[in-house]
């Protein structure tokens, strides 16, 4: 398990420089359905290291500042957020052992879950989810996880993780 | 730690996570609530991060598209040498007719602001606002077609509902004009295409497949002439008192990376249209 002993100043640096990541990298990747999602890698990396009702109201305002972006349906995206924080935050136990292979699996499988929550909260839409679920959505998930791993290698020290090698 | 406050511990995180739950169901359920919370956080928190997207939005675009501007520039100058005859051929036949002359559509370029969340496309922001002239309800066009409408607007920017949007309507009808209907899109929760419906068809109308289907004008949103998209099948419609036609969209909202705002004609004066047939 990882020890949560990291310095929190240096964890909110590492938090802050992902959300700007999001904002001022992200839109440059091109191919936005596919590009990786900073802030989920963010509330991911912070719900491990925190208490469950915590990450769960992490995950509600990182949502809640989707659903500003994209009102399709507002409350679907803190709702998926709400409950991937509380999940992740709770699994960390049996689904965080310091493996770089497990973490990145997890986040991709953190997206996924998302962003089932969040097209079925928001209903029927043109395209039906096939697509969306098989084909755009995994693919989001495998970039955000190699995004969480380079994230993982590069600041192990200030997220103080002890990565298998 | 003792196992009581372990316990109080735990009964706090529940206590969080089922206020989250109820409050993003509140939003769901309440979409009044949840637009004002939603706008709230986009004009306050997330202002200066949209202000960053922008930038990137705009490098980027700026260098992708640069060689096809220029592709375009030239193709542009080419077609502008026949312009002036064109435009005085045009103006000699309408004044033989009576007519006067054409309203002109001005509009304003924007950046779409794309996000990561699966439903991006469903509504997108646009980096023009009401400081740009931007109105609510003016229409959203991409080079291939009609994207969709504007819904919100503040300052600096402008939220736009798109085609797949499940209450997006537009009034539209087929090349050479005979059919009629209002398009949607085609909800589905399976399927792999975003497609639209052409619905309140005539029982006695068909329209064959890879017909054009265009914006009518009619209701006032959307100008007449707009590509909306080519007819690729009939559909299904239970109760046989209408004709329902499947409509391969000729814009797609989540590839759109800049777009034309309409701006609507309530702020241009109508008077040039009406110059010929009211002087006496």
């Amino acid at each position: 398990m990882i020890a949560i002993r990291a310095d929190r100043g240096r964890l909110w640096t590492v938090l802050g420089l992902l959300a700007v990541l999001q904002f001022a990298v992200r839109p440059r990747l091109g191919y936005p359905m596919v590009a990786p999602d900073f802030l989920l890698l963010a509330l991911m990396l912070y719900a491990i290291r925190s208490r469950p009702g915590t990450a769960a109201l992490a995950g509600f305002l990182v949502g809640l500042a989707g659903d500003a972006v994209v009102p399709a349906r507002v409350g679907a995206g803190a709702l998926a957020h709400t409950l991937v924080g509380y999940l992740a935050a709770w699994g960390r136990a049996v689904f965080f052992p310091d493996n770089l292979f497990i973490n990145g699996l997890v986040i991709a499988f953190g997206v996924w879950v998302r962003n089932v929550v969040q097209l079925l909260a928001s209903g029927p839409a043109a395209g039906g989810l096939t697509m969306q679920l098989l084909v755009w959505s995994p693919l989001q998930a495998i970039s955000t996880a190699l995004m969480a791993a380079l994230v993982l290698v590069i600041f192990q020290r200030w997220l103080d993780i002890r990565l298998e090698t | 730690m003792a196992p009581g406050s372990d316990r109080s511990l735990s009964r706090r995180d529940n206590a969080l996570f089922l206020l989250c739950v109820v409050l993003s169901i509140a939003m769901l359920l309440r979409p009044q609530f949840g637009n004002q919370i939603a706008g709230l956080v986009r004009l306050s928190v997330l202002r200066p991060f949209l202000w960053m997207q922008e930038r990137a939005e705009q490098s980027r675009t700026s260098r992708g598209a640069f060689e096809r501007l220029r592709a375009e520039r030239d193709s542009a100058a080419h077609a502008a040498q026949f312009l002036s005859s064109l435009r005085d051929e045009n103006q000699r036949l309408r004044s033989l007719l009576h007519l006067g002359a054409r309203l002109p559509v001005p509009y304003v370029a924007a950046e779409v602001l794309h996000q990561s969340l699966p439903t991006d496309g469903r509504t997108l922001i646009l980096s023009a606002g009401r400081n740009a002239g931007v109105r609510p309800f003016d229409p959203v066009v991409s080079a291939e077609g009609l994207i969709g409408v504007v819904r919100a607007v503040d300052a600096e920017r402008s939220l736009a509902w798109t085609w797949t949007h499940p209450e997006f309507r537009a009034s539209a009808f087929t090349i050479p004009g005979n059919v009629f209907g209002v398009v949607g899109p085609a909800l589905q929760l399976t399927g792999s295409e975003q497609l639209l419906q052409l619905r309140g068809v005539a029982i006695r109308d068909s329209v064959p497949s890879g017909t054009l289907v265009i914006t009518s004008g009619l209701g006032g949103v959307y100008p007449q002439g707009i590509p909306v998209g080519t007819v690729i099948g009939q559909g299904t419609e239970e109760t046989g008192w209408e004709r329902i036609f499947i409509v391969r969209p000729a814009a797609n909202p989540e590839n759109a990376a800049q777009v034309l705002i309409l701006r609507s004609s309530a702020d241009t004066s109508v008077a040039r249209a009406f110059a010929s047939d009211s002087t006496p």
